[in-house]
């Protein structure tokens, strides 16, 4: 239980900096989110994407435009905002110093 | 053959199975059900829709198909998630803010008819509260010895909370999600409690020291339980109150407005007060005072239980209609009363000297008229004039509820500067503009005579019949030669403050006897008339602090 409540913590303050990232590097569709973060097996299901992606959003993080789709209804391209860029790079300096620390205490120990 | 349904998913229409159809039905309501508690539900629902939307195309073009299949709506979902796996990532980040997530408030309130001793109130508040149901017991059997209040309570929630009888209603009750996984759960727990039954005895046989251990660990455990529980029970407590006191309120409210109804009209007698609301429009203003006073209260009474115990609640529109309702008879009630207010906005007096005849031997009997009158239009409609000789009407004022108006006359008595006595009549009344006032005033009719010696006063005055109250009063004062021996009934109290019970008391009368008392006309005013016979002591006993005005013949 433990353990699992770990992982999920940690798994959690990841996502976040993980789906900025993502945008970040261009206009992207929230699918196309979704694929980038299954490939990092990082997210399982579409579904849970939507909220996090609405409350970024509402928090000034992020930006979208509507653009046509070939394929149904239109679609949201996401960009991150100004405030959003700023946020990104708070988080890459707190990951840089996190990953630091992480090899640091993990050292000569091997990991599997 | 399959029937298929044309749905539309944010403007994208779609042939989709029927059986396709209701598993898509099922999973967007509970995926709308799931979110119904965030602020962003509709955009986030509407994003998924959207989605859905978009993989069906994508699914229907790579086929080269027309229609939506079960299997497509189901690849879809396994795509998207289902609301349990949402469900699976929002615990753990509410986990991670507080250690025990307490989840009571997707508890509701029911009787427990699987673990009950009389009725299952205990238990079900037990269960609402996720404590051990003997906790609720012993509370519920300690205030039994509260004049019973415990009692009186158990049987309120007895007949307000519904028994649990579905299997639904039994997990809503224990707080487990309805749904398959819940239902297996509830039903995993039930072959459980079988097994444990049928373990108990072995735990039966064990030793003493065991038991002591387990019942003092246990006991510390539920007592922390159940303070935890208390302050809750305590809110419900406060609710059940408030809930008792606006029923209270609203039987009060309700007999009040059925007695106003019914005993609006107040009997023959045409003397004041006449109603300050005209007869055809009471029932009006009734009835919008008590909307006014009802609808809050049933509303209060509503949301307590709505709040406390999660059910009934009041619809939007229901609220809105009712709502409505109360603004229109506050409306009316409010148009009235400044319609009544405004009768009172002007005032107005009308002053009458009227001389008496003085007496020879200048004595005067002030007495009080015990004669009611009729108008003449109410001496005909009661056919006074064939009344039989022998037949009086006998109504006693005092008994009356009218003698309460009795304080709008008052008499005083004063030392004339002539030999010749008067009376000074002053009228007052109150109207919407000053002619009404004026008109008002002039309009009452007070009746006095003088039979030589004997002044009768009345202690009521009269005004015109269809007319209302107008806040109307007079003001006697008879002036009297000086030394005027005037003898005054005791019934004048009711009039005036002239204080012949004292006098009598001074010189030793019983009041219950003697009916008058003797005063002096002086300089001062009247004096009371003391005998001889009373020695000092008797009159320092019982004179007031300023004594001044009693004289030792």
């Amino acid at each position: 239980m433990i353990v699992e409540n770990t992982q999920t913590q940690m798994r959690k303050g990841v996502l976040e900096y993980c789906i900025l990232s993502t945008i970040a590097k261009g206009e992207i569709y929230a699918s196309d989110i979704i694929a980038e973060l299954k490939k990092a097996q990082l997210l399982v299901v579409e579904g849970t994407l939507y909220p996090l992606l609405t409350r970024l959003k509402n928090n000034g993080l992020l930006s979208y435009n509507w653009v046509e789709s070939t394929s149904g209804p239109p679609r949201k391209y996401y960009v991150l905002s100004e405030e959003g860029k700023k946020v990104l790079e708070q988080l890459d300096k707190t990951w840089q110093e996190l990953s630091y620390a992480v090899q640091t205490s993990i050292g000569d120990r091997k990991v599997k | 053959m399959n029937k298929t349904i044309i749905i539309n998913i944010n403007g994208i229409v779609f042939h989709i199975e029927e059986d396709a159809y209701e598993v898509l039905k099922s999973y967007m309501t509970d995926v709308k059900r799931h979110f119904m508690n965030s602020a962003d539900s509709l955009e986030i629902t509407t994003d998924i829709e959207n989605r859905i939307a978009e993989m069906f195309n994508e699914l229907l073009a790579n086929d080269n198909k027309q229609v939506i299949v079960e299997q497509d709506v189901k690849s879809v979902i396994e795509q998207m998630g289902t609301v349990e796996d949402f469900e699976h990532a929002e615990e753990d980040t509410k986990a991670s803010f507080t250690d025990t997530y307490y989840n009571a408030d997707t508890r509701r309130l029911f009787r427990d008819p699987d673990d009950h001793l009389v009725s299952g109130v205990c238990a079900g508040i037990a269960n609402y509260f996720d404590i051990q149901a003997v906790w609720i017991r012993l509370a519920f059997a300690l205030t039994f010895f509260f004049f019973g209040t415990g009692l009186i309570l158990y049987i309120i929630l007895w007949i307000v909370i519904p028994k649990a009888i579905t299997r639904s209603d039994r997990m809503a009750m224990k707080g487990e999600k309805l749904n398959l996984q819940g239902f297996k759960k509830n039903f995993e727990e039930e072959m459980g409690s079988m097994r444990n039954n049928l373990s108990d005895f072995g735990h039966e046989a064990r030793p003493f020291v065991y038991k002591a251990r387990d019942f003092t660990g246990d006991f510390f455990h539920h007592l922390g339980v159940f303070f935890g529980g208390a302050a809750q029970l305590l809110l419900k407590l406060i609710g059940v109150l408030i809930i008792l006191t606006c029923a209270g309120f609203l039987i009060f409210f309700t007999v009040g407005f059925i007695a106003l109804l019914s005993v609006g009209y107040f009997g023959p007698f045409h003397d004041l007060p006449y109603e300050i609301i005209r007869h055809h429009h009471a029932d009006y203003i009734f009835s919008a005072a008590f909307i006014v006073a009802v609808i809050p209260i049933i509303s209060i009474m509503l949301l307590v239980f709505k709040g406390i115990f999660n059910v009934g609640g009041i619809g939007r529109t229901t609220g809105t209609t009712v709502l409505i309702i109360w603004l229109c008879a506050i409306g009316v009630f409010i148009f009235n009363v400044v319609g009544i207010a405004s009768e009172f906005r002007s005032h107005a007096s009308v002053v009458e000297t009227i001389a008496l005849k003085p007496t020879k031997n200048n004595i005067y009997y002030i007495k009080l008229n015990e004669l009611k009158y009729f108008s003449a239009e109410d001496s005909t409609r009661l056919n006074i004039k064939n009344l039989s000789p022998n037949m009086k009407i006998a109504d006693d004022d005092d008994n009356d509820f009218e003698s309460f108006y009795h304080r709008n006359i008052r008499l005083n008595i004063e030392t004339s500067d002539t030999d010749q006595p008067v009376l000074i009549k002053s009228s007052r009344a109150r109207g919407p503009y000053y002619e009404d006032a004026f008109n008002n005033a002039r309009n009452i009719k007070y009746i006095f005579n003088q039979q030589d010696t004997v002044l009768k006063f009345d202690q009521r005055f009269y005004g015109r019949n269809d007319e209302l109250w107008h806040n109307e009063e007079v003001d006697l004062t008879l002036k009297l030669p000086m030394n005027a021996k005037v003898i005054i009934d005791r019934d004048m109290d009711r009039i005036s403050d002239l204080r012949v019970w004292d006098c009598n008391n001074i010189n030793k009368r019983d009041n219950d006897k003697v009916r008058s008392a003797t005063f002096t006309m002086t300089n001062n005013g009247l004096q009371c008339k003391v005998d001889t016979l009373v020695t000092d002591t008797i009159i320092r006993k019982h004179l007031p602090a300023d004594s001044s005005n009693i004289k030792v013949k």
